[in-house]
């Protein structure tokens, strides 16, 4: 996607009614999960817990990476390293190839979005279903996901039965959720059944012990997984835990965080392939050991993938999950893209409020992130000629105390005198969908001289 | 293959801190009675869905996995013959207090699918047998020589059509816990 967020955002917002249902709906998810968490009095405790264990991962990682390779060896997993998304993905077609398999399920996974494994499977006349009932929607549709934990989360329920009536033959113009999420369960129990592979994604990998720990509500990993003879896990690489009872902490954490459940439906711990299956597991990296170097950036690389900061972003919520353009919207995804290359003005697109941060379970200090990357942007001039200007003459104008007075005088009867097509020129990017405030009769300072109670006294 | 640059990424970029490991699993649970875990197990399975029952009350007759020959006839079942199971009772190994979540493995299953491939899951478990949070039952679980392990704390859900709340995406549409 070649627009800017704000572009794209300006098109979500056309349609007011969908985006005040967006934003209500995941200002309500917000909301459960405010529940969750204050129903667990050391909820505090359990984020600083996680954020201190997922420092010790970065710290360590590489100890721990191996440590879990040997356990997860022994446990009779074959183990792969990729150290980009197209190695990735020749790893995967290669497994594919060696099982010579047709029929491929896959479970939620933000990774093989990120890597786009679909495609390039797709380019070589490989065939994936996706199972979770949102992704199998947005793929039928040919779309990404919006969201990293409700992807179809854009839609609305008529669009939904109407793509069901066109892949699945259900009724035209029947679109309640119970009808159509029976038809999917229909049609993916066949997929499941047929399937010789499936592929799941990994929400932690314990170094401990070798397992994989995925986390579902639908239970379509588990579907996946136990029906194909062969499985296949992938995860980045920062998605290790050191001990089994670290699991404690971050399971107590994830879905409370994410969907204000208590836990998910099922919460599954792969250890070893079934009797006379194949079970892989393919660590990828993908640019996450270059983060490691950045102590600005490297808090990052601790994301659990809950999707807490979406649902409680303003910006987010008015503007849908697409209007970001990278594979995970939102700001943990604005400070997560590849900015210097692709998306300069993620980073931009966010109200610096801090809720993001507030809500992290693993306490990224994400909207502090967002603004180390403004500057960064800023000084590698990766933002726009207007913008850097602007800036430019603000830091002039604010650093001596004469130019200062000065400009503020000449705004307060720019602002009241001036016609309205002058102040609201192109140039003024804030002024879009904004009004400027009625301008004081006199500057602050002005009005505490007169004003000042000591000096009053004293004079 | 990749492995040893990355790692030789990993060990170049890694913060070079001195920091400890995180504390120990240190968290001490609360002291809530056998009583009262068993209450709040009850709350929150029913708030994931999931059902309190009796056996007697079971309107279909489920296959009982808790007997030895029904486990060794569907140990190698084909995945047609599971296709077809309404019902099925499983003996649930503990239950945990504060998200109503049961831990089953492999070895109180037949086959790993069968929670999942069946249209009613029902899971017996001794009232004794909760602990109270997360936290206590990653030390009971002993994953070492078992292949697959999994918490089921209630139906298969999915929200995922205008955030409407449905039973029976993939999964199990029923769970029911005798306990």
């Amino acid at each position: 996607m070649n627009s800017t967020h704000a572009e794209n955002a300006a098109q979500f917002l056309a349609d007011e009614p969908r985006a005040n249902w967006h934003d209500e709906t995941l200002w309500i998810v917000r909301q459960k999960r405010d529940k969750a968490a204050a129903n667990i009095p050391e909820w505090e405790r359990l984020r600083q817990q996680a954020s201190a264990i997922k420092d010790e991962v970065l710290a360590n990682l590489d100890v721990y990476l191996e440590q879990f390779e040997a356990a997860a060896i022994k446990n009779g997993a074959t183990v792969f390293w990729a150290a980009d998304a197209a190695e990735f993905n020749q790893i995967m077609l290669n497994i594919i190839r060696r099982h010579k398999a047709k029929n491929i399920v896959k479970s939620k996974s933000m990774l093989t979005e990120e890597c786009g494994l679909n495609r390039f499977l797709q380019s070589q006349g490989v065939e994936v279903v996706d199972t979770d009932l949102g992704e199998r929607i947005i793929q039928f549709r040919h779309e990404a996901p919006s969201h990293i934990v409700l992807p179809a989360i854009h839609l609305k329920r008529q669009e939904i039965g109407e793509t069901f009536h066109e892949k699945l033959g259900t009724e035209a113009g029947n679109s309640d959720p119970t009808y159509l999420t029976r038809a999917a369960r229909k049609h993916l129990r066949e997929k499941f059944l047929a399937a010789e592979i499936a592929i799941t994604g990994v929400n932690f990998a314990v170094a401990e012990t070798g397992s994989v720990v995925v986390c579902t509500n639908e239970g379509n990993a588990d579907m996946g997984v136990q029906s194909a003879p062969v499985q296949i896990h992938c995860m980045g690489l920062e998605k290790i835990l050191p001990r089994q009872t670290d699991l404690g902490v971050f399971t107590r954490l994830l879905a409370r965080n994410a969907t204000g459940q208590a836990v998910t439906s099922y919460t599954s711990h792969y250890m070893q392939p079934k009797p006379e299956g194949a079970m892989y597991i393919v660590i990828v990296d993908n640019g996450r050991s270059a983060r490691l170097a950045n102590p600005k950036y490297i808090q990052s690389l601790k994301c659990i993938r809950c999707g807490g900061c979406m649902n409680t972003c303003p910006v987010y919520r008015r503007s849908g999950g697409h209007s970001y353009g990278y594979v995970i919207p939102g700001p943990i995804g604005s400070i997560l893209a590849p900015h210097t290359h692709h998306y300069p003005d993620l980073p931009f697109a966010s109200s610096l409020c801090g809720s993001c941060s507030n809500v992290c379970p693993v306490k990224i200090e994400i909207h502090e992130q967002l603004y180390h990357w403004r500057q960064d942007l800023m000084q590698h001039r990766q933002t726009s000629w207007l913008k850097r200007m602007a800036m430019k003459a603000t830091g002039i104008a604010l650093s001596g105390n004469r130019r200062y007075n000065t400009l503020g005088a000449v705004a307060r009867w720019a602002v009241a005198h001036l016609p309205r097509k002058l102040l609201y020129l192109p140039v003024n990017t804030w002024g879009v969908g904004r009004e400027l405030p009625q301008a004081p009769q006199q500057s602050f300072k002005a009005w505490y001289k007169t004003n000042n109670p000591s000096k009053k006294q004293t004079s | 293959m990749s492995k040893k640059t990355i790692l030789q990424a990993i060990r170049r970029n890694k913060p070079q801190s001195t920091m400890q490991s995180a504390q120990e699993d240190n968290y001490r649970s609360p002291s809530w009675s056998q009583e009262e875990c068993k209450s709040l197990f009850i709350k929150n399975l029913q708030l994931q869905g999931g059902e309190i029952g009796t056996l007697a009350e079971l309107q279909t007759q489920p296959v009982d996995f808790t007997r030895e020959d029904l486990r060794a006839e569907y140990a190698n079942a084909p995945l047609e013959k599971l296709n077809r199971l309404e019902s099925v009772l499983i003996e649930g190994n503990f239950g945990v207090a504060e998200n109503g979540a049961i831990w089953l493995e492999d070895k109180d299953l037949p086959q790993r699918i069968i929670p999942f491939i069946t249209q009613q899951l029902i899971i017996r478990l001794h009232p004794s047998a909760i602990v109270a949070t997360m936290h206590d039952a990653y030390r009971k679980i002993n994953l070492t020589g078992t292949g697959y392990g999994v918490f089921i704390s209630g139906p298969s859900k999915t929200a995922d059509i205008e955030q409407c709340l449905v039973y029976g995406a993939h999964g199990a549409v029923k769970l029911t816990v005798i306990l």
